[in-house]
């Protein structure tokens, strides 16, 4: 998926990550984004593409991804064959930002092609074709992923992190991520507040099994779910809870967390 | 005076002094009585006194109290006659005549009798348990209801006197029993315990003590109310949310105060009655108790200012290094409860308001229960009433401006001290009695300083985390290793390792670890290079390694224990059937197939089509075009690395549990689980004494079976010696290449920080070793991850292992169902 981004991204900026970012970019270092699911890696990447003016590629990886669906393949076009390029050999050449999303999803034989890119050789092999194409001078390589408990076998090699400009990302500080609810699902202040102080709570249990604790995006979820009529604590169950375990106490606790900050009538 | 009665003074005195004396004195209480009495009185005294010292001053001194109370000499003075029918009476009679007094004030003529009667019918039978009775402080044995009450009470006890059951020990029992769950609950007890008791003596004591898993299992049967240990881990789940602690949960203490339970902590550590009355105020107790622990009501600094404000430097530690709060009260003297709960209501009020700050609502639910629940009897009422007052007043804005004070968000529980010192100075609350005060309390409220607690360091104050690369932070090192110096003989668990592991008998070094006996001759290791494998270990102080430093032997593990192993299977039938079917519930997903293979069932049409196509481009593309459909479709191997140290056979606080019996649990749980999943897998044990003494004790190797001498091995699992963890982690890192695998998992297990004898004391030293070796295996495609049972992991695991690499289990009886658990979540569906 390629596309130059028109509209203006909302991203809300939690620290200096615009200009690191820009930092990375004037000498066009790979960057690596750290950080829980719905934290905003996306959504910034989108955002600083837009003050670029840079085409994004993203590739969503996972588990069955071949590295020919990263650099392309032979398709036939009526009695020939013709080579397509990949979306990251597109992005080389056409200097785009390629955005490698979740890349400890994908194996590592998968992942290998993109090292001749991140040091100062700045190419891509295309094995398939001979060949080696070197990058455009816009290009960018970006990379994300979750350092979380369900990755610990899919971690990167710290020799394959050390190629990257490593920035975290963690859910922001509470005004911001209030401001974050109230604009991206349009919900009041008071319960998008609320929405936040009890998502802070739940988030001190990332160690007892969840494979995930609650994200900003599921926080606006549930913001959405009340702006279209929820009933406040349903709304969390069904945005929040429900999707993040299965666990009955978990749930339990979590449910208790939410209705302390929304009591059922 | 008559002559009688002269003579008998006379002869008094002439006998002792303080007889003589002490009989003058009593004397006048009596004279108004009449001749005839003062003779009958004094006549009793001096039988008394020849019969036993004791039991004469005793009469003499309870003289005037027990005439006012009994307006004359009877019955009384018949009564104390009985005492004189058996020898050794003197304790029950010292009991009798200290609280006659108030039996026959509270209860009347007719309950001063039946308690005496009642007690009187031991002084024949068993003098001990005749004490024991007249002992009893009287409220405690009356309880809530009256002469029939008592009647109750005794009423096995004498059938269970032919058991050659002691009334005291039925007594402490019955009476805390009564409190659990009321008088008709001690009478399916006894009935009960009767049975036991006929079935074996010292099995029947226990039951009457409480102390025995049945007698336990019997209250939790009968009692009414919310049953906390099915739902402890909701409560450290949502302790842990609400205030980030991570604190254990251990059993509390069966006896109730005035008939109700109480959370408790020693500031590491909740104690967790076996029932409250409903879930609401469980979840308060919970709520308010983790307040304390996070405003700082246990915090170093805070009672050391506390302390100051009593003009004492330091306050006083116990042995363990707690802290004990006595000091704090005795200027009180007699009326040191009552200071106490004032106390109290003042720092309550201001955790409660700082709570309530965080938690929406929570003031609202204190006050809501509180209602609910209505004002307790007696004194208790005064106090409740304020408390709830209290927080009514700040709901509404209306507190005092010295109440006020404790609301503002920088308060500290000094600032309480003060404002209950004002307060006690000026108010009318009434003195009150240990019982009454346990009624005092709100809901899910109870005495703050019931414990001796270990001081805590402030709360929030360890700062943001740091990242994998850093040094570790001073909590590195501060604390003692987790080895406590063992006795020397006896029950030292490293004395139950096989004879020819160690030798001799052991120093100590400065640490604090015993220093184990030289290991005599070497070679005994299964196989292996002589003097064992050799291990470069990290050495952060000169920031290298010191090459070939660590050696590594296998050993067999010696004890087997197959019909442990039985009994733990049977034990956990249900979580192990629970675990076989989410299993299989899994498996087709798991069957999701391999695509671009060499071989297989069905062409895989994605890969076949680009395989055409590069043929006809001219190429020899490779002929991997289908798919499998294996159940493994992950690939994944793991080395579950089970830390064997000493300390495995401490007991989980005082629960009688110690962790060697999870342990064991965990391991058979997580082979049959690896079983069934058909993962390759191997199990390796580790100690270490020294650095060229580390050793693994291979459970089951990846070619082995996981067959009944495994689990026999498992069964028979014991501690010994120390914790070099990173040695151990190399060699299972070198393991685990061997085995053929995508990916390699690194299971760690452990209770404790990584330890040995000579690492001189310095607790960082081998941290900063296993973290190197965690990225040493890292490097070569071995994922490190440790499941810690040490509730301070927090600590230094994310140090050493990374961010997400790690996770704290602090309740003991979880592990078994987690461990496979986490190892299913880690290896990921499929
Ligand atoms: N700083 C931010 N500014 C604006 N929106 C944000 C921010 N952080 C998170 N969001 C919201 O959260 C949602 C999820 O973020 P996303 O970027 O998709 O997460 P990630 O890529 O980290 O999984 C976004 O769609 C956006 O609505
Ligand atoms: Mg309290």
């Amino acid at each position: 998926m390629s596309e130059m981004i028109i509209q203006e991204p909302f991203y809300q900026p939690v620290a200096n990550e615009v200009g690191v970012f820009m930092a990375a970019w004037s000498r066009r270092l790979p960057v690596m984004l750290k950080g829980p699911t719905g934290c905003g890696k996306t959504r910034f990447l989108e955002h600083m593409a837009w003050r670029l003016k840079r085409p994004l590629i993203t590739v969503a990886c996972h588990e069955d991804l071949t590295s020919s669906d990263l650099v392309g393949r032979f398709l036939i076009e009526g009695d020939a064959t013709v080579w397509q390029d990949g979306p990251l050999t597109k992005a080389v050449r056409e200097g785009a930002i390629c955005y490698l999303d979740e890349i400890v999803e994908a194996r590592t034989d998968t992942t290998v092609v993109i090292h001749p890119l991140t040091d100062h050789r700045r190419h891509l092999p295309i094995e398939k074709l001979g060949t080696e194409i070197s990058a455009h001078p816009d290009f960018m390589l970006v990379i994300s992923y979750n350092p979380g408990y369900q990755t610990v076998l899919k971690d990167l090699k710290p020799s394959t992190k050390q190629r990257f400009v490593g920035m975290n990302f963690t859910y922001p500080p509470a005004e911001v991520e209030t401001r974050i609810v109230m604009k991206e699902a349009g919900l009041d202040e008071s319960r998008s507040k609320a929405l936040v102080a009890a998502a802070d709570k739940a988030r001190n249990l990332k160690d007892q099994g969840l494979q995930e604790v609650t994200s900003t995006r599921a926080l606006i979820y549930a913001g959405a779910l009340m702006v279209a009529g929820l009933e406040s604590l349903e709304a969390c169950t069904m945005a929040i809870i429900n999707p993040q375990t299965d666990d009955p106490e978990l749930s339990e606790a979590l449910l208790e967390i939410f209705r302390t900050f929304f009591p059922e009538r | 005076m008559s002559e009688a009665t002269e003579e008998i003074l006379e002869h008094l005195a002439a006998i002792s002094f303080v007889a003589g004396r002490d009989a003058r004195e009593a004397l006048p209480a009596v004279a108004p009585l009449g001749e005839e009495a003062s003779l009958r009185f004094l006549e009793t005294g001096r039988d008394l006194f020849f019969y036993d010292r004791e039991a004469g001053k005793a009469f003499f001194h309870a003289t005037a109290n027990m005439v006012a109370a009994f307006a004359g000499l009877d019955p009384w003075l018949e009564q104390s006659r009985q005492f004189l029918t058996q020898r050794g009476t003197f304790r029950a009679v010292v009991g009798f005549f200290a609280q006659a007094a108030t039996v026959r004030k509270s209860w009347g003529a007719e309950g001063e009798a039946l308690w005496f009667k009642l007690g009187a019918a031991w002084i024949d039978r068993h003098v001990d348990s005749a004490a024991a009775y007249f002992r009893m402080p009287v409220a405690t044995l009356f309880g809530d209801n009256g002469t029939t009450g008592l009647t109750a009470l005794l009423q096995p006890a004498d059938s269970l006197a032919k058991g050659r059951l002691g009334l005291g020990t039925y007594l402490d029992g019955a009476i805390k029993v009564r409190g659990i769950c009321g008088l008709d609950g001690v009478a399916e007890w006894a009935r009960r315990g009767a049975d036991v008791l006929a079935a074996g003596r010292i099995r029947g004591e226990a039951w009457f003590r409480l102390e025995s898993d049945e007698a336990r299992s019997f209250l939790l049967e009968v009692l009414p109310g919310f049953r906390m240990g099915t739902h402890k881990r909701l409560f450290g789940l949502l302790l842990q949310a609400w205030t980030g602690l991570h604190l254990p949960l251990e059993e509390g203490d069966w006896s109730l105060e005035g008939g109700r339970s109480f959370l408790e902590t020693d500031g590491r550590s909740l104690f967790v009655p076996a029932v409250m009355p409903d879930r609401e105020e469980a979840l308060l107790a919970f709520y308010h108790t983790g307040a304390h622990l996070a405003y700082d009501s246990y915090e170093q600094d805070a009672i050391h200012a506390l302390f100051a404000e009593i003009g004492m430097e330091h306050p006083p530690l116990d042995p363990d290094q707690r802290i004990t709060w006595r000091p704090l009260f005795a200027q009180f003297g007699e009326d040191l409860i009552r200071f106490q709960m004032i106390f109290d209501l003042c720092e309550d009020l201001r955790v409660d308001v700082a709570l309530d700050r965080e938690m929406p609502g929570y003031i609202s639910r204190v006050v809501r229960a509180a209602r609910k629940h209505g004002l307790p009897e007696g004194v208790a009422a005064a106090y409740y009433e304020q408390a709830q007052r209290y927080l009514e007043d700040y709901q509404q804005g209306r507190l005092s401006p010295d109440l006020a004070d404790l609301t503002r968000s920088e308060a500290g529980i000094v600032d309480a001290f003060r404002v209950a010192m004002a307060l006690y100075a000026t108010t009318t609350l009434p003195p009150l009695t240990l019982t009454e005060r346990a009624r005092a309390y709100l809901p899910g409220h109870s005495p703050n300083a019931a414990r001796p607690v270990y001081p805590r360091q402030k709360h929030g104050s360890d700062g943001p985390e740091v990242e994998g690369d850093s040094a570790l932070g001073a909590a590195g090192h501060q604390e003692k290793p987790k080895e406590t110096p063992q006795a020397a003989e006896g029950n030292d668990p490293d004395m139950e390792i096989p004879p020819e592991d160690i030798q001799g008998t052991g120093g100590r070094v400065g640490v604090g670890i015993p220093l184990p006996a030289k290991v005599a001759g070497s070679g005994r290791g299964v196989k292996g290079p002589k003097g064992g494998w050799p291990y470069r270990e990290w050495d952060y102080r000169h920031q290298q390694y010191k090459m070939d430093w660590a050696r590594v032997h296998e050993r067999k593990l010696r004890e087997k224990d197959e019909a442990k192993a039985i009994e733990i299977a049977a034990e956990y039938d249900g979580t192990l059937r629970r675990l076989k079917r989410a299993l299989q519930a899994q498996k087709p997903t798991r069957m999701s197939p391999r695509r671009r293979q060499y071989e297989g069932e069905e062409p895989d049409l994605e890969a076949a089509v680009q395989f055409l196509i590069e043929k006809r481009a001219g190429r020899s593309p490779k002929a991997s075009v289908y798919l499998q459909r294996r159940p493994q479709q992950r690939d994944t191997a793991v080395l579950l690395l089970a830390d064997l140290s000493t300390s495995i056979m401490a007991e989980a606080g005082d629960s009688g549990v110690r962790v060697v019996d999870r342990l064991r649990a965990a391991m058979l749980l997580f082979g049959e689980a690896l079983l069934e999943v058909g993962d390759p897998f191997a199990v390796y044990g580790f100690a270490s004494k020294y650095h060229d003494e580390v050793l693994m004790y291979p459970i089951k190797r990846f070619t082995d079976r996981f067959d009944a001498r495994a689990r026999a091995l498992l069964g028979g699992l014991s501690g010994r010696l120390a914790t070099r963890m990173g040695a151990a982690i190399r060699h299972s890192s070198k393991l685990m290449l061997r085995s053929p695998a995508q990916r390699r998992l690194l299971l760690i297990l452990s209770d404790g920080r990584p330890a040995d004898y000579d690492d001189g004391g310095d607790a960082r030293y081998l941290q900063e070793d296993t973290r190197m070796a965690v990225r040493e295996a890292l490097e070569l495609g071995i994922h490190a991850f440790c499941i810690s049972l040490d509730p301070q992991g927090g600590e230094y695991l994310p140090q050493v292992f990374g961010q997400g690499h790690y996770l704290v289990l602090p309740h003991l009886d979880s592990l078994p169902a987690r461990l496979p658990e986490v190892y299913l979540r880690l290896r990921g569906h499929g």
